[in-house]
């Protein structure tokens, strides 16, 4: 797809650049690209599902690689792999539920031509169903050879019509009905603040004491939401070194009336016990349950689990990944400039890389994210509803297939 | 041993009768102890009504083949490779296959009988009985066999049953796969008991030139941890055995610990061998992962409330010393391990937290 390959560089490159921040802008951009990768697609004439997610998957591979630490793109991509997957299966269903109609008639024919016993349409139907749910007991021991059968069934389907312009059609049809659910998502990923804040009245309650960290755009019109229905809640907000955005949060809610008080990340445990309830945003939930947030969450984490002060993530559901954090504090991190947290000028001459032995006196750090474990976090707050980490894993079976998880194109061509 | 006990019809004062699953396990994986063969050769001079019901020969009634079930599922059993539930699941498999039933329904009432026949055989074993109870959903599900003609359903049954032999093989390789990104280069594992599957996750992690250390409980009282130390060391993996006490002590040096499973619960937790659940306790107030290797037959429809609350397995116990008359020993063989104190579940569907097998029972069973 030659006309969409320059759209899809020029969004490598700033994904390359860090110049997309934020996983809500980064979802969204990301599945309008998807959506134009479908939309320019050249349908074939068989197989017509598959190819088109290995279109997919050679684009996803790309915008992963260029920044694996923003997880939203990764999510995004395995989203869309599993819509083309939902609307393959629910066309073929309905096709073949069509066919068993005229499929009696010609039973005699068929019957002399098939050496292997003919399954019914409800049967071929439900294993498709089935096939695309994640694994489970249920499906162990019914290992029907879903995709031959259905191929057979589609083929034969072919055969009967006899017209080529049917095939095209079908395949018109199915790529409609992809880039209409990605239109769907992306609709998703732009509502998600209003589906989160209609939730923020059951939580918030009159004289809360809440605290937060740094500034999460879902928190803040959660808070605005409760000061709309007339709650009568404190804020502490934690201004969130080095990049102090809990400075610009504090402004925004006290512009809007609610009580604020700023304070700094050292003094959040001494705080704690003062407060009701700590909200936070995320970066990632992964699939165990535990965050990926900005750094200085865990400290917060452990200090609220310390006074029984309950923690409540908010986050969209474009923000939940199916990978399971392995050494995150290394693999999924980012670490940024240190001039975030000392001035070059006046260290200079420590940080001096031309010295006799060549390496600087003083190193600093400066992570991007932080890693809250699942048992820290009491709620997890998303536009499907409040759930606990251990429920995450049945989210994650509904919006993603489980064949997905390494995203690399599989044919060679 | 004590010659009332042949003229003694019931038996009670005699040792508790040996859990046939732990038999099996100690014939395939196990040193053979001094005690252990007094008290076999025991149970063999008992008259047949003992526990051991090997000695037992079931009449066949007309029209089914309740004995032959017992057999099939021994030949299968006897194989070192293959776990119980698989034998259970070729027998059963047989059944159909040597069944004279012309309709649906008299093909699931003799596979009930066969099926019940395999649970009374050994009643502690929990991968049996939630193997057989696994199959026997499958067949009773009618939902995909209702359009088709009963031969064709019939063979198809047979077809998926013996390739369920080849599922337990690709499940602990799917394991294994699954599990190879949570062991990094330079940790330390701790291991308990000898597990196949386990073994499966440490052999391939090996093969694809993981750097990493081993140390393996010696597991007593059958002390299947020295067989295990001595498979790993024949894969040049670095391995030390500690003593079953040594595990607190050993804990700070530990990245993870990974066991398996002789059957996973409702709730999410899991029984395994004896000693699973200290280490597991140690492991949690230390803050260090515990994942669970278990295949998904093993998971069972039972719910535990505490450790007493299972059927009682026993295992008989060589202290070397005589014991003396007043004094009782426990001889249970597993534990129950409850969930709070479990990380993951590694199993053939996938990586799971523990709260997901109650949802996959409910799937299945209702």
């Amino acid at each position: 797809m030659p006309e969409v390959q320059p759209l899809v560089s020029e969004f490598v490159l700033k994904l390359k650049r860090r110049k997309v921040e934020g996983s809500h802008a980064v979802a969204r951009q990301t599945a309008e690209l998807l959506r134009s990768v479908v939309s320019q697609h050249r349908m074939g004439s068989t197989n017509q599902a598959a190819a088109l997610a290995d279109a997919v998957r050679a684009v996803g591979e790309q915008l992963i690689a260029a920044n694996p630490v923003e997880l939203a793109v990764g999510n995004i991509v395995r989203r869309v792999l599993h819509i083309i997957k939902e609307e393959d299966i629910s066309s073929t269903a309905v096709g073949i539920e069509g066919l068993s109609v005229t499929a009696d008639s010609d039973d005699e024919y068929d019957s002399g031509n098939d050496d292997h016993p003919t399954l019914s349409a409800v049967v071929l139907a439900a294993h498709a169903r089935n096939a695309l749910r994640a694994p489970s007991l249920q499906t162990l021991l019914e290992d029907i050879p879903v995709s031959t059968a259905l191929s057979r069934s589609a083929s034969s389907t072919g055969d009967s019509d006899g017209k080529s312009g049917d095939k095209s059609s079908k395949a018109r049809k199915l790529k409609h009905d992809v880039i209409a659910a990605i239109g769907d998502l992306i609709e998703e990923i732009d509502t998600c603040y209003d589906q989160i804040s209609e939730q923020a009245v059951e939580h918030i309650h009159q004289n809360e004491v809440i605290l937060t960290l740094g500034r999460s755009r879902t928190v803040k019109e959660f808070l605005y939401a409760a000061k709309e229905k007339k709650r009568s809640f404190r804020v502490f907000v934690a201004e969130g070194a080095p990049r102090y955005q809990g400075h610009v949060l504090a402004k925004e809610l006290a512009e809007k009336g609610v009580q604020t008080t700023v304070i700094t990340d050292s003094a959040v445990f001494a705080m704690i016990s003062r407060v009701n309830m700590v909200i936070v945003g995320a970066h990632a939930i992964m699939a165990n349950g535990g965050v990926i947030a900005p750094v200085g969450m865990n400290m917060v984490a452990l200090a609220a689990q310390r006074h029984a002060v309950p923690f409540v993530v908010v986050a969209g559901g474009h923000k939940l990944c199916p990978l399971y954090p392995h050494n995150p504090e290394v693999l999924l991190n980012e670490l940024k400039s240190p001039s975030d947290l000392l001035d070059f000028g006046e260290f200079s001459n420590c940080m001096n890389f031309s010295t006799q032995d060549g390496s600087p006196l003083l190193n600093v750090v400066n992570p991007t994210f932080d890693y809250v474990p699942p048992k820290l976090v009491s709620l997890f707050i998303t536009d499907t509803g409040g759930h606990s980490p251990s429920y995450m894993y049945r989210l994650i079976a509904e919006y993603y297939s489980a064949d997905d998880l390494v995203v690399r194109r599989k044919s060679t061509s | 041993m004590e010659p009332d006990a042949a003229q003694n019809p019931n038996p009670n004062p005699g040792p508790p009768p040996i859990s046939a699953y732990y038999q099996t396990r100690a014939e395939h994986h196990a040193v053979i102890s001094s005690d252990w063969l007094a008290h076999a050769a025991a149970a063999a001079s008992l008259p047949s009504s003992d526990a051991d019901a090997d000695a037992a020969a079931p009449l066949p009634s007309p029209g089914s083949n309740g004995g032959g079930v017992i057999e099939e599922f021994n030949f299968w059993r006897r194989k070192p490779e293959a776990a119980e539930a698989v034998a259970a699941i070729m027998a059963l498999a047989a059944v159909i296959r040597s069944s004279r039933a012309t309709t649906m329904m008299e093909l699931e009432i003799e596979l009930k009988k066969a099926s019940d026949k395999l649970k009374s055989w050994d009643a502690t074993s929990i991968s049996l009985s939630a193997a057989c109870d696994l199959f026997m959903r499958f067949v009773t599900r009618t939902s995909h066999l209702e359009h088709e003609k009963f031969d064709a359903a019939k063979s198809r049954l047979i077809e998926r049953g013996e390739k369920f032999g080849e599922i337990s093989l690709k499940a602990r390789k799917t394991i294994a796969m699954l599990s190879q990104d949570f062991i990094s280069d330079g940790c330390t594992i701790l291991v308990h008991g000898y597990s196949r599957v386990v073994l499966e996750v440490l052999k391939l992690a090996a093969s694809n030139r993981k750097l990493f250390r081993v140390l393996c409980t010696e597991g007593r009282p059958d002390r299947t941890g020295l067989r295990m130390s001595n498979e790993l060391a024949a894969l040049d993996i670095p391995v030390k055995v500690l003593i079953d006490s040594a595990v607190a002590y050993s804990m700070d040096e530990v990245d993870m610990v990974f066991v398996g499973a002789d059957g996973v619960v409702e709730s999410g937790g899991i029984i395994n061998m004896m000693g699973t659940y200290q280490i597991a306790l140690v492991a949690h107030s230390m803050n260090k992962p515990v994942y669970v290797a278990a295949e998904s037959y093993k998971f069972a429809r039972l719910y535990p409330l505490d450790q007493k609350d299972m059927t009682p397995a026993h295992r008989p116990i060589d202290f070397g010393v005589p014991i003396p008359a007043g004094v009782e020993v426990e001889t249970s063989a597993r534990d129950y391990t409850p969930p709070q104190y479990l990380t993951l579940l590694l199993t053939d569907l996938g990586v799971l937290t523990p709260s997901v097998v109650s949802d996959e029972l409910i799937q299945l069973y209702l």
